[in-house]
């Protein structure tokens, strides 16, 4: 009877497996193989057939079958694996690299099968029998998951992307062949920081990329524009907040913008930010017929408890010339803010935040604003802004979890004054009481209180009577001399059966001066994907119940299901609304 | 505990089998077919016995191919600890270590030694848990306290590395004027960085001192239940005087309006 040695113990459980080596230098890794599948959701590539390794630490593998966690960073090579390294060429079963740890386990098969550990790189003294982590030759389970798509070859850098050659993507069924598809895995969002407007839709193609960039083209679809193609550009530095985002979007229609986003962190303590917009109507690339120019630019330097803000903007409305049919305006904007911490009030429950600031308004060319019989063409404003807050005052049962109350409250008041003789007072205050019932119901009362009054020294809001939709004058309205009062009251129940499935339902009740009426106050601009651009504004149903559900249907699919009524508004009796959206 | 259970339930059935003098067999899944060895997913080696016969496990026919790679069978030894007997299964079999009466039919050239980094009890947290990530799945809450100058009809949403920072991955429910909470199954041993956003990347959450922030990490551990509480000091967008629109707001809004959709025919301030 063959016997292996008394001392062995290859049936230890799993240990926890060394500490990680401080501060590797990625590993490159060049991957060929009759067939790589690339399961997203999990960020793991298997391959299968003729499977050929080469790593920038100087070893080539080949075996039949690759198996490599992205996240976990650290790949396995098994069957007929034979290893060429500083170390010779030697045939084995399988290698397994952790790639962390700068450990390589391997099963080589010289006569006989042995255990091998190769320790920070040094192939010539193999740690020959040295017991290895339980798990190093584990396949992962992938009998549940969908392949993302499929390849012939990877070039993989670990902790950072891999990027795919001949590839097949297999999207609702179909089978999409791609020439190369990038997936991006690292820790740092500056690489894929965004430049692109929303979109109702989007799907994307990282056709390319390395370390520091990836070329990505998108298939949209917006309200607005429809279905079209936009192309985006990312590059990052290797430092924390250092990058440059171009795109241009919607390609495919003649009104077209060409967006950079760039971040720079210099030093430890000071950051600048960017963005510009490019606005152009052309055909393709001829000469554009209407064009125009956005630029905002932040700095904000950290100082003791504090921080000082920059902000400048400059737009230009016709890059063309006086021979276009637009105005040559080109206004400006600039503020610069001190806010401080947010900080404990003498050691209770209560919060203070403060920002102080000053700014203007300028253009030259039609100017801002025609007040008293003069065309202002700079405004200058300075304003105070104090948010108090009260976080999480707990109220009942400190015993019992499920049994105590929670009280949060906000009070942020502003004023601003303006270089046109008038200044305006906001006033937001809310306050809310919560409790969790259980592990899966959770419930809320809040209310809110929104005063903005815009006060003029020498001149005020004139009474005017707007007329209703269908012409009769709406007198209620002749009390608004320019201070309004929204109040909103709020109560919702959340109840999370899961974390997959999360039902909520909500009561709202707003009581506004200057009161509303259905179609009195002008909507507020949508945004491209139909949202408003602003969430306060006049003109809210008085009475609104909302019901929503959300469910988690695949890993990367959420359904929301949302259906408002709104009650007593006008003559609507109800009204109710319903959205279904479907998101990753 | 269940994997404990099936594991020794495994130990006392080959024991009996043993002392009963039938045939030891074990299940795995392979890793390697070769050069007269069978390897499994432990890393151990067995001899192929001359005579070794591969069958499919359901129909006990003889199988149509080779074992390889990634193959689920059960390894049946004879008394001299050689394979003579593998069957091929299409379901999977539990993986995990060996019990130690095959586990000695086990080959290797080199006589095994301790490796002492994987020695020592597993470090804990600080509430005393053991940092050991067995990839059991469990409930991770996150819950955030949001600046109080957030709008009251914000979603707030988190963005992380494992969804390629879509800054709407993850949505959270409010729970009541400042606090938001999410609860999610992640496999213990998951580090997932992560930010908070209000649905954009030009709204993610900032510094106390309105710089911008490393991503915060979160080691997910085998405790039932792992939760993290978070304060977002500010967002990338706030500013106290509102003038600050979402930069893909085109044209720039220059001229403050206090009340930007009155009605149709309200005259803006007259001089008297």
């Amino acid at each position: 009877m063959l016997c292996a040695p008394a001392s062995a113990q290859p049936s230890a459980a799993p240990k926890a497996t060394p500490s990680p080596a401080p501060a590797l230098p990625p590993t490159t890794l060049r991957l060929r193989a009759d067939r790589i599948d690339f399961y997203y959701d999990r960020y793991l590539i298997e391959a299968t057939g003729h499977v050929r390794v080469q790593t920038s630490n100087g070893m080539t593998i080949v075996g039949d079958t690759f198996s490599m966690d992205l996240r976990l960073n650290r790949f396995l090579i098994a069957s007929n694996v034979h290893l060429r390294s500083r170390g010779g060429n030697i045939d084995g079963a399988a290698i397994a690299d952790f790639l962390d740890f700068n450990r390589i386990y391997f099963v080589p098969v010289i006569q006989k099968p042995d255990r091998w550990t190769y320790e920070n790189g040094d192939f010539l003294h193999p740690l020959k029998g040295r017991q290895m982590p339980g798990d190093v030759f584990y396949f992962p389970d992938v009998g549940r998951d969908r392949v993302s798509f499929d390849a012939k070859s990877a070039l993989i850098e670990s902790k950072h992307f891999a990027r795919f050659s001949d590839v097949r993507a297999f999207l609702l069924g179909a089978i999409i062949p791609l020439p190369s598809f990038y997936v991006y895995f690292g820790v740092s969002q500056d690489l894929v920081e965004n430049s692109l407007s929303g979109a109702n839709y989007d799907t994307t193609w990282n056709a390319t990329g390395n370390a520091n960039s990836i070329s990505a083209a998108h298939i949209r679809y917006d309200q607005f524009n429809h279905l079209y193609l936009g192309f985006e550009q990312h590059f990052a530095g290797n430092d924390p907040h250092e990058y440059a985002v171009f795109s241009v979007s919607p390609f495919t229609k003649d009104d077209r913008y060409w967006n950079l986003v760039t971040g720079e962190h210099i030093g430890s303590k000071f950051e600048i930010d960017s963005f510009s917009q490019l606005y152009t109507n052309q055909q393709f690339l001829a000469q554009p017929t209407a064009s125009a120019e956005t630029t905002y630019i932040t700095m904000t330097q950290a100082l003791h408890r504090s921080s000082v803000q920059t902000f400048l903007n400059q737009t230009y409305y016709n890059l063309i010339g006086p021979e276009a049919p637009y105005s040559l305006n080109h206004p400006s904007f600039g503020t610069l803010t001190w806010t401080s911490y947010n900080n404990e009030i003498f050691k209770s429950p209560l919060y203070l935040q403060t920002h102080f600031g000053l700014g203007f308004n300028h253009d030259s060319v039609n100017g801002l604003y025609n007040f008293g019989g003069y065309l202002y063409t700079t405004i200058w404003n300075q304003y105070a802004d104090f948010t108090f807050s009260l976080p999480n005052v707990k109220i009942g049962n400190r015993n019992k979890a499920y049994a105590q109350y929670y009280l949060n409250a906000s009070l942020d008041t502003q004023r601003q004054w303006y270089s046109i003789p008038h200044y305006v007072n906001t006033q937001n205050s809310t306050i809310s009481l919560s409790r969790q019932y259980s592990r899966f119901v959770n419930s809320y009362l809040s209310y809110n209180v929104d005063n903005t009054s815009d006060i003029y020294r020498h001149a005020a809001y004139t009474p005017s009577i707007p007329n209703l939709p269908d012409g009769t004058p709406y007198t209620p309205f002749a009390a608004f001399h320019g201070a309004a009062t929204l109040r909103t009251l709020t109560w919702a129940t959340t109840y999370a059966a899961s974390p997959n499935l999360v039902s909520t339902l909500s009561f709202i009740h707003h009581q506004d001066f200057p009161a509303a009426y259905p179609g009195l106050f002008t909507q507020p601009p949508l945004n491209a994907i139909g949202q408003y651009t602003y969430s306060n504004y006049l003109g809210q149903p008085p009475w609104q119940v909302s019901g929503e559900v959300r469910a988690r249907l695949f890993p990367h699919l959420v359904l929301d299901l949302q259906r408002t009524y709104y009650f007593h508004f006008g003559s609507q009796i109800w009204s109710p609304s319903f959205v279904v959206q479907l998101s990753t | 505990m269940t994997k404990l259970r099936t594991r020794l339930g495994a130990l006392i059935c080959a024991l009996i089998l043993m002392a009963a003098g039938a045939p030891v067999s074990i299940t795995g899944q392979l890793l390697a077919y070769q050069d007269g060895f069978v390897f499994l997913t432990t890393g151990d080696g067995f001899r192929l016995a001359p005579s070794v016969t591969i069958l499919d496990e359901k129909t006990k026919a003889p199988a149509k191919r080779e074992p390889r790679a990634r193959d689920y069978a059960r390894i049946t030894f004879n008394d001299a600890g050689q394979v003579v007997e593998i069957d091929l299964s299409d379901k999977p079999y539990p993986v995990g270590p060996l019990p130690e009466v095959v586990a000695q039919y086990a080959i290797t050239a080199s006589t095994p030694y301790p490796n002492p980094e994987l020695e020592g009890p597993p470090p804990t947290t600080s509430n005393g848990v053991a940092k050991t990530y067995t990839g059991k799945l469990v409930l991770v809450k996150f819950e955030v306290q949001v600046p109080p100058t957030t709008p009251i009809s914000a979603q707030i949403y988190i963005a992380t590395d494992v969804s390629d920072w879509n800054p709407q991955a993850i949505q959270m429910d409010r729970i009541d004027a400042l606090h938001f909470v999410a609860i999610r199954r992640m496999a213990s041993g998951t580090i997932i960085h992560y930010l908070y956003t209000r649905g954009s990347l030009q709204t993610e959450e900032r510094g106390p001192n309105g710089l911008s922030l490393r991503p915060r990490e979160l080691v997910v551990n085998d405790s039932d239940t792992n939760s993290t509480n978070s304060v977002v000091a500010s967002w990338a967008d706030s500013n106290a005087n509102g003038l600050l629109d979402q930069p893909s707001v085109f044209p720039t809004p220059y001229n403050p309006n206090p009340f930007p959709n009155l009605p149709r025919g309200v005259r803006t301030p007259q001089p008297q």
